[in-house]
């Protein structure tokens, strides 16, 4: 630092600088608009090359001229400068100019401003924790620019400086945390610019169609992650995820149709419910998975006459809900509607499927048996399951039972419920997720896309709807085990193998570090991203503190964050105190017991002159004086510093008592 | 026109018996600087966006700003927390010319403490970094007026690091002054000089100045007297030898001027110099103080002391 705030900028500080700025604002670079970014990579290239030739600066009027095309630009590319695109447009394209005109040493501080507003922005766009990472870099890069321009002589290498930075964020950190749990959440935003990202969002749909659910399975992203309370995880082969349940089919694809017009019936369940706590990833629509079969509803959510949880609003964050599920259970009678919708079919049923059926249904004695030859006829006949189907045609059940017969689930789910409406059985298929995988570290379980299921299904009469899995009686296989999107060969009609292979020592540390990485993951989306009003209020009623609310907890805040900022300053100020060498403390302490008697040692009194004094007074403790003085100053100035002898002086000094 | 705190009912850093002022941690005070004020507009900019946006990673990082804020407070705070200084008279000037102090600082925390400055009133600051358990020297320097001793003013220590976003400062007694010579007066001819006699004793005995002869090296002789010369000619190592002082003796006295004090003092002030430039022993006679004829540096000083402190 100099006192002078209009100091020029030396070529290195200014490096430092625009490399600060273009590590905050980089990242925006790789989504704006290509105008906008070449807006930006031109200026800052421009300022570089301006380094070594600083006649490459544009004049005063050159500048005025470069920020009207850099507005112009942004606002070409968003019109109504309206929202956060055009914000950060906007922001990214004033933070190159600025690189254009700074000279002096305050101008670092506008420098930093800018790129830490522009660092909060980069959160708009992206959440993970490497990212995270980053900006906890570029901040402490920041920082440590700061304290440069505070400081007369700053280490010569940046590293020093760093690490100085970084033990002050290391301070803050804790504060932060304060304020970050107890700074009071709203359900809605402030203001609503009514502009939402649109991103692709995959999950399951309502609408199945060959080739759907296996597009989905190749994906290995986390549909949602669960927690059990208590009962433990359930078994594989239960593990079945109940999402939209399609009942309409034109012949090729099936679609939910109209919600039943129903309440729901009352169920029989025996054994005890599953509780669990669910964290969805956004999926774009309304339902919400939970275990066959739940029971408990989420708030804002219905349960349907079909045991489909419907949300109000399409479901476009990360958010979490708590079900409640009996996997024992018996729905009871059937209404007339639903046996209506339940036996509904399209009109490309084709005779070969009819006279199956009838060959079905002449040889069993009721329903139940008819879905067992069913299945033992999927099961019996060469029937392949496959993620890379030969493709189907305009009649996709009827090829795939007599011609094709590869397919993944949804091949075999609608196959299996259109034949079940032709027998004059109520059937549906269901569209969920079947299994997912135990986090050994979290101990949650992930399910992924790779884990998307279709089943089937049936309402028999004593039993209710009882569920079907076709897929179960090609591929067993498929129910106990995931699916590893990975070890598919893409050719068509390629069989899963579901054999475990040994992945050896390095594949396992792998495996080991992916769990890891999931269940950092999870409390990661759990804690910071999740952490809204809702969960800031169960953590106020964890910590017994339900009292705090709205304006309290900004007091509670206050109050200690204040706390701890004293806690910092009490242990800064201790661990700064000056600390005498143990042998200087032992002579002090010697000191301070004559001073109580009246004998203090003036300041350019040294040891023996000092001595002296004290005999001249008190020739009666020369015995004691004299051995002390002798061994201290023996310590401090002759050949005599050893442990055995400090030990020694303590111990007189400790025996003193005049 | 600048600012200038009612000392008198601050709270300021005392020097001791010593002479070591300690700044204890209720002499301290602290605000936010200009840019400490933009970085408050700034987290407030954040947490807006952070609350509109619902953003958490938004809201830790205002939140991590802020705590930094706090931080620093601290630090800039605990950054005189402790510190001790002394000052030293520098070399005693003329009036006019500015008087510096060194002031010196201990840092007795093993931590640096970078960036401390030091005000006053009346000149530039002078700025250092402490490293730790070590001593630093800074210097301030006043502009000074009149003759006499010119006190040590109220220091202000103060600093900004680590982010300078908060100024902390302290004001400063200290026991120090520095001795102010009147300003030297035009240059006089020596004629004018009414006192100027010569010295009645004429060589006596060995002094400094007038050669008189060569004698035989002895051992123990200054090699300065040694007569390189004559040795040079190839002649005995010899000894130059130097007669008494028959040089000129001049008295400088106040009463035998006349006109303003002030001014008769700084003619003096300026015979006095003249006087050791040429070599000459003077004495000075004031109205209630003779200071014996000499010459040298010593006689010098003691002249300006006087005049000086003369009241």
């Amino acid at each position: 630092m100099s006192p002078d705030p209009n100091r020029k900028l030396s070529q290195r500080e200014l490096l430092f600088l625009i490399v600060l700025l273009c590590l905050s604002a980089g990242p925006h670079v790789l989504h704006l608009q290509p105008w906008i970014s070449a807006f930006f990579i031109g200026t800052v290239t421009l300022r570089l090359l301006a380094l070594s030739r600083p006649a490459l600066l544009p004049g005063r009027f050159l500048l005025f001229l470069l920020t009207v095309a850099g507005l112009a630009n942004a606002l070409a590319h968003y019109p109504l400068m309206f929202g956060r695109e055009a914000g950060v447009a906007l922001l990214t394209s004033m933070l190159a100019l600025k690189l254009l005109e700074m000279k002096r040493e305050r101008d670092i501080y506008v420098v930093v401003y800018l790129s830490l507003f522009a660092l909060i922005t980069q959160f708009l766009y992206r959440q993970e924790m490497l990212l995270v990472v980053y900006v906890l870099f570029v901040v402490t890069a920041l920082t440590a620019m700061l304290m440069h321009a505070n400081m007369v002589r700053s280490p010569s290498r940046p590293t020093g400086l760093l690490l100085r930075s970084g033990g002050l964020l290391l301070q803050a950190l804790p504060l932060m945390l304060i304020m970050f749990f107890l700074f009071p959440r709203f359900s809605s935003p402030l203001w609503d610019l009514g502009i939402r990202e649109n991103r692709a969002l995959t999950g399951i749909s309502d609408n199945i169609s060959p080739g759907s659910v296996s597009r989905l399975s190749r994906s290995r992203a986390v549909a949602f992650r669960v927690d059990f309370e208590q009962d433990g995880i359930p078994q594989p082969a239960r593990r079945y995820w109940r999402g939209p349940v399609l009942w309409d089919t034109d012949g090729r694809s099936w679609t939910a149709g109209d919600p039943i017009p129903e309440k729901i019936s009352e169920f029989f369940a025996s054994g005890k419910p599953v509780d669990y706590n669910v964290t969805l990833e956004p999926t774009g629509g309304k339902w919400l998975f939970a275990l066959d079969l739940p029971h408990q509803v989420p708030p804002k959510t219905s349960l349907e006459a079909d045991f489909q949880l419907i949300r109000r609003s399409p479901q476009k964050h990360r958010f979490q809900y708590r079900a409640s599920s009996y996997l024992n259970y018996n729905t009871g009678p059937l209404s007339e509607y639903q046996r209506f919708r339940g036996l509904q079919q399209p009109d490309n049923i084709t005779p070969r499927m009819i006279s199956l059926v009838a060959q079905w249904r002449r040889d069993s004695v009721d329903d139940s048996d008819l879905v067992d030859r069913a299945l033992a006829y999927f099961n019996e006949q060469p029937f392949y399951y496959t993620l890379y189907p030969a493709p189907l045609g305009d009649n996709p059940a009827d090829q795939f039972l007599f011609d094709s017969r590869q397919g993944f689930c949804e091949h075999y789910a609608t196959s299996f419920t259109l034949l079940m409406r032709i027998a004059g059985i109520p059937a549906r298929v269901v569209a969920g997720y079947q299994g997912g995988e135990v986090n050994p570290i979290g101990g949650h379980l992930v399910v992924r896309q790779s884990d998307a299921h279709a089943w089937s299904e049936v309402w028999l009469p004593d039993l209710g709807w009882v569920r079907i899995d076709p897929t179960a009686a090609v591929a067993p296989e498929r129910i106990e085990q995931p699916l590893d999107p990975d070890r598919i060969s893409e050719e068509i009609g390629a069989p899963i193998d579901f054999m475990p292979v040994d992945i050896g020592f390095v594949g396992a540390l792998m495996e080991q570090f992916r769990w890891s990485i999931d269940a950092l993951d999870a409390s990661w989306h759990r804690w910071v991203l999740g952490y809204s009003k809702k969960r800031q209020s169960r953590l106020m009623r964890l910590l017994g503190l339900d009292f705090l609310k709205g304006s309290r907890l900004v007091y509670a805040m206050v109050g200690i964050t204040a706390v701890a900022v004293t806690l910092l300053t009490l242990t800064l100020i201790y661990r700064g105190r000056p600390k005498p060498d143990p042998v200087q403390a032992h002579y002090q302490r010697f000191c301070n017991r004559l001073k109580r008697m009246g004998l203090q040692r003036r300041s350019y009194e040294g040891p023996r002159d000092f001595g002296q004094r004290i005999l001249h007074r008190r020739p009666d403790l020369r015995g004691q004086v004299e051995s002390i003085l002798r061994l201290y100053i023996g310590i401090r100035y002759g050949r005599m510093d050893n442990p055995a002898n400090r030990r020694r002086l303590k111990q007189m000094v400790s025996g003193f008592r005049p | 026109m600048k600012f200038r705190p009612p000392y008198r009912f601050m709270r300021s850093a005392v020097a001791d018996r010593e002479g070591t002022a300690r700044i204890s941690s209720r002499k301290i005070y602290i605000l936010p600087t200009g840019h400490g004020l933009a970085y408050g507009v700034l987290l407030i900019l954040l947490l807006l966006g952070a609350v509109n946006y619902a953003n958490n990673l938004g809201f830790m990082l205002t939140f991590l700003l802020t705590g930094l804020g706090l931080v620093c407070m601290v630090h800039t705070w605990r950054n005189l927390l402790g510190l001790e200084l002394t000052a030293a008279a520098m070399e005693p000037v003329f009036a006019g010319q500015q008087a510096c102090f060194r002031i010196t600082l201990h840092n007795r925390r093993a931590g640096p403490r970078p960036g401390i400055r030091i005000d006053v009133e009346g000149s530039g600051p002078d700025i250092t970094d402490l490293e730790g358990a070590s001593t630093g020297g800074l210097s301030a320097c006043v502009p000074t007026v009149h003759r006499g001793e010119c006190p040590l003013p109220v220091l202000r220590l103060s600093t900004r690091y680590p982010l300078g976003l908060l100024r902390a400062w302290c004001y400063v007694r200290l026991d120090a002054s520095c001795l102010v010579y009147p300003v030297p007066g035009p240059r006089m001819p020596s004629s004018d000089i009414p006192d100027y006699t010569r010295s009645a004793q004429g060589n006596r005995g060995v002094g400094a100045d007038d050669f008189v002869g060569l004698r035989q090296y002895r051992a123990g002789d200054s090699p300065r007297h040694v007569s390189w010369k004559a040795l040079a000619r190839e002649q005995d190592l010899q000894t130059k030898m130097f007669g008494g002082d028959r040089a000129e003796r001049r008295w400088l006295d106040l009463e035998l001027l006349s006109g303003d004090l002030e001014a008769r003092l700084s003619r003096l002030c300026r015979g006095v110099l003249d006087a050791c430039e040429q070599n000459l022993e003077f004495g000075l006679r004031l109205k209630d103080r003779v200071i014996e004829p000499a010459r040298g540096q010593n006689q010098r000083q003691r002249c300006l002391e006087a005049l000086a402190r003369y009241r």
